[in-house]
This record gives structure tokens, sequence and C-alpha cells, in this order.
């Protein structure tokens, strides 16, 4: 007697199994490629940003430097795509005559970025 | 002799179970993609990828950090005028000689660095297929007039570089 038959249910559960398996550790190769590939993108932006921060501090006179606040001064649309962000600027006395002006940028839940700049009491107004 | 064909296809049930088993994988598919997509979509694409891009962006800052003199940003040089899509930058180059620099951004896809000395053309580069378009403005910096900023959007208008680049001072 010959007996045709299909699969039966287990094989095929088995057999979507194996499949769903493989499309997803395959997809999650992918999603992880994505996701690295955005953190240097937001990387990127960010630090645009703090180089363009840091051109406008490096040109504060030395004893204003206390002055500056969290907000910063350069044009900030280039980070827009982190929104939302919070900055930071952090002013220490290193050593008589010597200041560092630490800026940061958080945006997300643990990302961030900073730069610290070290500016020296030149006893000059003028660096030009 | 009788050849009995048990032929039979799925029942109702296992077809429903297997429906089910596959919506719910198309499902996580179709999250994650979406997932994707929507990073695709908050970014500007990046161009400092793009090695000539860099390329441009390196060689320019260099441009402006040694800008020096008078005036480091002519109005006019020969046949070039100062606008946003061209910069010309009055510079030093490697042999301690100045230089006149004029980078040209009005070509799509196209970035152009001339250096002039004594009237001629000392170097030209060009950087090809530069995706995006760039903008040259000045950058005002309280009491420090000399600053330049450079805008690139990417192909979808979104601000994928902005770059504030002054000059360094010199002896």
């Amino acid at each position: 007697m010959h007996v045709q038959r299909g699969f039966s249910l287990i094989e095929l559960l088995m057999a979507l199994m194996i499949l769903t398996v493989i499309t997803t550790t395959s997809l999650a190769v992918f999603v992880e490629r994505s996701v690295r590939q955005q953190q240097a993108s937001e990387l990127i932006l960010a630090y645009q940003a703090l180089a363009n921060e840091t051109e406008i501090v490096r040109r504060v006179d030395y004893d204003s430097l206390d002055s500056l606040t969290d907000i910063l001064s350069s044009d900030m649309a280039i980070i827009q795509p982190l929104s939302p962000y919070s900055t930071e600027v952090d002013v220490a006395l290193v050593r008589p005559g010597v200041k560092s002006v630490k800026i940061t940028i958080r945006w997300r839940a643990h990302r961030e970025a900073s730069v610290t700049v070290l500016r020296t009491d030149t006893g000059g107004s003028n660096l030009w | 002799m009788v050849t009995r064909r048990a032929e039979r296809g799925f029942s109702l049930i296992e077809a429903v179970i297997t429906l089910v088993v596959f919506g719910v994988v198309v499902s996580i598919l179709l999250a994650l993609t979406a997932e994707m997509r929507g990073y695709d979509k908050r970014y500007p694409i990046n161009l400092m990828k793009h090695p000539q891009v860099n390329a441009v962006l390196a060689r320019m800052r260099k441009d402006v950090l040694d800008a020096f003199g008078p005036d480091p940003y002519p109005a006019s040089y020969m046949m070039h005028s100062q606008s946003s899509s061209k910069l010309i930058v009055y510079s030093v180059q490697e042999t301690g000689f100045a230089q006149t620099v004029v980078w040209d951004f009005t070509t799509p896809g196209i970035v152009r660095r001339q250096a002039y000395s004594v009237g001629g053309v000392v170097t030209d580069w060009t950087a090809r297929g530069v995706p995006g378009s760039f903008e040259v403005t000045t950058f005002e910096i309280p009491n420090r007039p000399y600053a330049v900023r450079l805008k690139a959007t990417d192909q979808t208008g979104r601000l994928a570089i902005d770059q504030i680049l002054q000059p360094r001072a010199h002896n």
C-alpha cells in the first residue's frame, strides 16, 4: 500500500522555527550595523558642534571664561537630529594662569561627547 | 490488488497555526525594518564618510588656519569674486611664501581649489563626485572678524556639515 501524505504540523513548525532563527539572526546583524552607523553619525555631528564651540571659546577673554554658561554660543542646528539633547560647560582652574573648559553634549540615555580646551592667561586680549 | 492512497492536505487548525507563526515572524521583521528606516530619515547622510569631502575639509581648514594679513579674505582676486559659493583666502604655503587660494563650490558635485602666487596658478586641485551642496559664509565671533563657516547639505537638503574655521595667530 502506497501512502502519500504531506508534512505533519510538527515538521512544519520545526521548519518554520529554523527559518525564523536564521532570518532573525541575519536581521539582527543588519540592525546592529545600522545602529552602529547611526552612533557614528551622531558622534560626527556632535563633534562638529563641539569643534565650532571650541573656536568661540578659544576667543573668549581669559578673565571672562568663568562667566560661560551651559548654553552653547554657536548654532546648534547641526545636532538637531540628536534632540532632545543637553549641553554643559565646565570651567576649572588647573593652576594659576591656566583654565580648562570642558564642553559636553549629552543625548539619549547614555550618549555623550566632550572636548576640553586649555586656556592660558597670556596677559593679552587679542590673539590675532 | 487495490492501492489505497491516503492523500490529504493540512487541516484548518494546522493552516491557522502555521499562518499565525508566520505572521509573528513577518511582524517582527516589519517592526525592525521600520525602526531602521526611522533612523535613516532622522539623520542626514554622513558626508564625512566620503573621502573627497574629508579632503576638501582638511585642505580648506589648513588654508583658513594659515590665513593672515590685514585682509585675509580679499573681495576679489583676478577673475574671482568672494561669494557664498566661492572663498578667496590669503594664506601661506609650505615654503613660507604667501599665496592666494580660491575655493570654488559653484559647480554641483565638483569642488576646485586653485592656489595663486605672484599672479600665476601654483596648484590646481579638483575633487569630483562630491555629494551635497556647499555654502561658505562669514561667522561672527565677538570682536574677532575672521571666522568663516562652511555648511553642506545632503541631497535631501538636511544639514550634514557645519564647520567654523578661523585663522590661527602667526608671528
